[in-house]
């Protein structure tokens, strides 16, 4: 029954309920926001790595990462891999983190520098122009091209070189690490890394264990690191991750505090708008639980529909999002999703106990107040 | 009006207080938000200033001390250094790494300085470091429970923790800090790199002025005796470090700014309908005595700019205890939101969206009747 009463009182009110479910749902937007912003930049991070797809990637000992890592192998360590039984193919690459100059923008990336003539490694997807490379040319991120307003034909710097402008490519760009492909005679010149390779990609024959090859990898050869390519993503992925994990934690905990105020504020007006009905409710015998059960009730049903609301815009507005400001990749993820259902429950319960106090002092007498 | 609306909100002293309670939280959100990043770009600005040069030298064609790759050749420093006005030309380099222990990853950055361009301020410990000695941030020695005389171990290379320094991070990277040998050491012994050239050794000049020197005659002097390289002020170089970081957050903090007003708009909306509605008899009879629809829409913004004038204290002071608490479990972060325009900015956005809010229960203003009056409830 007082669930029923509680029903039809949000209901009644419905501008109200959905007020407040926007309120709340604007700050667990926030928290989501936060999240899905590193969550897309661990994703693009290793974009690059999930495109390439070798069976293992070799790098420097000690080195287990790409992002803000720096690695050098010995060119002929790529040879002498390249002649174990079971190695289709290595690849090398030379791997720079810096910024280029395109225009007035500057963006963060990851310079791979491509043997000449070599497709392998290179861009995945091509908006414009062509990915093979000579020495003095670059393929750079489209978005990067449309932000800048440089194309194809046009130059940009990288340290002090410039480059020109042959190729476009798609999926590469985001705001912590775009990536930029140049000539490897070109990057070894600004490294200054002659006879060495940042990192080898090596591809398999059909059926070698790639786990298992990664051994025979270390043994062989000396001072090298090898992993397989689903390791190397995660490694490169959960340290993404992790740069935002703290700030991540720490919204989550400022924005459910944020919650559970407004959430609160509703509940309270509810009640005090209700009193009478509420006094009513005791006078008649019924007992303070099933009042707790109705308040209880109400908090769940907003916070149920503000975790409706920011599912929604989650899914249908973020990518969206990310079209209109394509600096910004939003990647949502369920177990975010469900971290956040966690965090609204919690909230409702919090909130729910300051309508409970008032309800529980709430005097029978209060019917006959005019 | 300014009475009535004044009274309203003396009515219920309680729901006041969790109205203000409330959108407090919201200006504290978005002061914390903005705060957040305007100390991102105070920390790049920071780590420039905090080098202590006159003039900073780079190689040429860069411009910006982090996240880039600069290299300059060793007898730059030299020629630097026997340009009229010119005391010294101190080095500086850095390398980004990933420090690894019991299996959780932090990237760093690693700087390497000789005479200058160390920690400006210490926790605790020894602010020079020589040999294998190491300086850390203060938020990653938190972060591993490292303290002075504990080993930081890196590819396999360990250094000893000789001092703990504060205020020294950006990106949301915290810093370390070696000196050449104790970075050559580290080369050689590891093997990090096959070759010491591959690395940039000398990357920055922190260069100190005579008293009296001209700063722009001697940069200008510098560059076109030492083609090789670009000079720059600590305040251009920190001003073109910050416009890197703009180009970085900007996007993303904007987003989250304009959803943190949104917000505060449907609270603000969410606290004036629940007063309308509660209110609508009080409304008729204002009606029935003359009142217009605009003056009561005039009453029901005063009231809410009331609130939020309430409000601004609680949010402050929420701001507070909010950039505490990052600062406490983060200190990696640094929330800088008392800059005065990122304040006054957010009260000006907070009052622009307090007054769209008040605007939401305009339909139901308009809709209650002078014959609401002489109902019963």
């Amino acid at each position: 029954m007082m669930l029923r009463w509680a029903w039809k009182t949000l209901i009644r009110q419905r501008g109200g309920l959905f007020g407040s479910a926007g309120g709340l749902a604007g700050a667990f937007i926030l928290v989501i926001f936060f999240s899905a912003v590193f969550r897309g930049e661990a994703t693009q991070i290793v974009a690059y790595l999930e495109n390439t797809r070798p069976d293992i990637w070799v790098m420097q000992r000690g080195v287990s990462n790409m992002h803000m890592a720096t690695s050098f192998v010995y060119d002929w360590k790529a040879d002498k891999i390249a002649r174990l039984p079971g190695v289709k193919r290595v690849t090398p690459i030379v791997y720079l983190n810096t910024i280029v100059h395109a225009g007035d923008q500057d963006a963060f990336s990851f310079i791979v520098g491509l043997q000449e003539g070599s497709s392998r490694a290179g861009p995945w997807a091509l908006a414009g122009g062509r990915s093979q490379l000579h020495s003095g040319e670059t393929v750079i991120p489209e978005v990067l091209s449309k932000l800048s307003g440089v194309g194809i034909g046009d130059s940009v710097t990288i340290t002090d070189r410039s480059f020109k402008i042959v190729g476009l490519s798609e999926e590469t760009y985001s705001m912590a690490n775009s990536v930029t492909f140049v000539s490897m005679s070109d990057l070894t010149d600004i490294l200054s890394a002659f006879g060495t390779y940042s990192y080898l990609l090596v591809d398999l024959e059909e059926g070698i264990d790639a786990r298992g090859f990664t051994k025979t990898i270390m043994d062989e050869i000396e001072k090298v690191n090898a992993m397989t390519h689903g390791d190397f993503v995660r490694s490169d992925f959960a340290l993404g991750m992790m740069m935002g994990g703290e700030i991540i934690f720490m919204m989550t905990v400022i924005c459910s505090g944020l919650a559970v105020l407004i959430l609160g504020f509703t509940s309270y007006t509810q009640v005090m708008r209700k009193r009478r009905e509420l006094a009513i409710a005791k006078a008649v015998g019924i007992r303070n639980l099933f009042l707790y059960t109705a308040v209880v009730f109400h908090a769940m049903v907003i916070t149920l529909l503000a975790l409706l609301l920011t599912g929604i815009f989650a899914i249908v507005f973020f990518p969206f999002i990310s079209t209109l400001v394509p600096q910004v990749t939003l990647v949502v993820s369920i177990g975010d999703l469900a971290g956040m259902a966690v965090v609204a429950i919690i909230v409702a319960a919090i909130s729910a106990l300051i309508p409970a106090y008032l309800v529980s002092r709430l005097d029978p007498a209060t019917v006959f107040q005019v | 009006m300014f009475l009535l609306a004044w009274r309203q909100l003396c009515l219920d002293p309680a729901r006041t207080f969790l109205t203000a309670l409330a959108l407090g939280a919201v200006i504290a959100v978005v002061l914390t938000l903005e705060g957040f990043e305007q100390g991102q770009y105070y920390q790049l600005a920071r780590t420039v200033f905090n080098r202590q040069a006159d003039l900073i030298v780079t190689q040429a064609g860069v411009s910006n001390l982090m996240a880039v790759r600069s290299s300059i050749p060793q007898l730059s420093r030299e020629k630097v250094e026997s340009i009229a006005g010119v005391v010294n030309a101190h080095p500086l380099a850095w390398i980004s790494l990933i420090y690894e222990k019991e299996g959780e990853k932090t990237p760093v950055f690693l700087f390497v300085v000789d005479t200058k361009g160390g920690p400006v301020h210490m926790v605790r410990g020894n602010g020079i470091p020589k040999g294998k000695e190491i300086i850390l941030n203060d938020s990653l020695a938190k972060k591993y429970h490292l303290n002075i005389g504990d080993p930081f171990v890196v590819f396999d290379f360990e250094f000893t923790v000789v001092g703990i320094s504060k205020d020294s991070a950006a990106l949301f990277t915290p810093f370390a800090f070696v000196n050449f040998d104790g970075m050559i050491d580290l080369f050689i012994e590891t093997d990090i790199a096959p070759d010491l050239t591959t690395f940039p050794m000398l990357s920055f000049l922190l260069v100190d002025l005579e008293p009296g020197a001209q700063r722009e005659a001697v940069a200008e002097e510098i560059e076109r005796r030492v083609p090789e390289v670009d000079v720059f002020t600590p305040g251009q170089l920190a001003e073109s470090d910050m416009n890197m970081g703009r180009g970085f957050l900007g996007p993303v903090m904007g987003l989250l700014v304009f959803v943190g007003y949104i917000i505060g708009l449907l609270v603000v909306g969410l606290v004036m309908y629940a007063e309308v509605r509660s209110r609508l008899r009080n409304f008729g009879v204002l009606k029935a005595l003359g009142f217009t629809h605009v003056r009561l829409i005039y009453g029901i913004i005063l009231q809410a700019l009331l609130l939020l004038m309430i409000s601004i204290p609680v949010g402050v002071i929420l701001g507070l205890g909010t950039a505490s608490f990052i600062h406490t479990f983060g200190p990696v972060y640094l929330i800088r939101w008392y800059e005065p325009t990122t304040f006054l900015s957010t009260i000006l956005g907070s009052g622009f969206f307090a007054i769209l809010g008040a605007l939401i229960p305009l339909r139901s203003i308009r809709r209650a009747d002078p014959m609401l009056a002489f109902q019963g409830e």
